[in-house]
């Protein structure tokens, strides 16, 4: 009866009726933005490297300098954008209603976003990835999946959350 | 009235695939009314027309919660209760491509 059905739609053309999805794929992953968070530290420690080795602030000095801080100012962003898409896209009320603590913890990711492209602060940047890492463990959750934590293995040898497969 | 319509999207899936067909009538009507789990066409102003389940059913509000299945569902999570004179359509068969 399908293919009867088929054959006359494509003469006839029936109306659509849109089962409406709005990411076709579905793909979410929150390590885009701990990895970005990571970076953030890593390019405060490499600017705080050079201002120990380089004392006399030559051209070179600025140069290095201000690609860490353009690296840094970039991931930063990118770190809070992917958050949001997250949030903005794929967090529905019924993950907040179970999860209510994310809604200020988004906004906290923001503010510390915010704060390590304003500073070279260490510590604002170390609690930046704390924070995607608590919202990268409960994303899981709502996946059903479990997670676990490990030492990232690269500098800033940072422990991060990592999806339990 | 009864009429055709062809399934696009998978925000129903799995019972519901794009490319399956389903025949619906028009709703209110005498023989047929909205029930919870009922699969419904409706009218959204940005989306068109869309076909999601019947969650549960305001008649105070005369508002009903439409959900797809699937998690990326564009459906009452995002826009909120529907109004049920917006609700025209009621699926009564589905013809299922094949799995």
């Amino acid at each position: 009866m399908y293919k009867v059905i088929a054959k006359l739609d494509s003469f006839v053309h029936f109306e659509h009726a849109k089962a409406h999805c709005d990411v076709p794929c579905g793909i979410y992953d929150p390590s885009t933005a701990q990895i970005a968070a990571l970076t953030v530290v890593r390019m405060i420690d490499l600017m705080n490297d050079l201002e120990g080795k380089a004392p006399e602030k030559k051209v070179n000095f600025h140069n290095s300098m201000s690609r860490y801080i353009a690296v840094k100012e970039e991931h930063a962003e990118k770190a809070k954008h992917e958050i949001r898409v997250i949030w903005g896209d794929y967090i529905k009320a019924q993950h907040v209603e179970k999860y209510p603590q994310l809604t200020e913890l988004v906004h906290t990711i923001m503010q510390l976003g915010s704060t390590t492209r304003q500073s070279a602060d260490r510590e604002a940047a170390v609690k930046f990835v704390d924070a995607i890492n608590e919202f990268a463990d409960i994303f899981w959750q709502t996946k059903g999946i479990a997670t676990k934590k490990a030492q990232a293995p690269y500098a800033p040898a940072l422990e991060m959350v990592y999806p339990d497969l | 009235m009864i009429r055709f319509l062809k399934v696009t999207g998978d925000s129903l899936a799995p019972e519901y695939l794009a490319g399956d067909f389903v025949i619906v009538v028009k709703v209110p009507c005498i023989f047929f009314t909205i029930h919870e789990g009922d699969i419904v066409i409706f009218e959204h102003p940005l989306h068109g027309t869309l076909i999601k389940r019947v969650q549960s059913i305001n008649n105070a509000a005369g508002t009903a919660i439409l959900l797809g299945t699937d998690e990326n569902s564009i459906d009452s999570r995002n826009f909120g209760a529907v109004r049920l004179s917006s609700i025209n359509g009621k699926v009564i068969h589905h013809f299922l491509r094949s799995r």
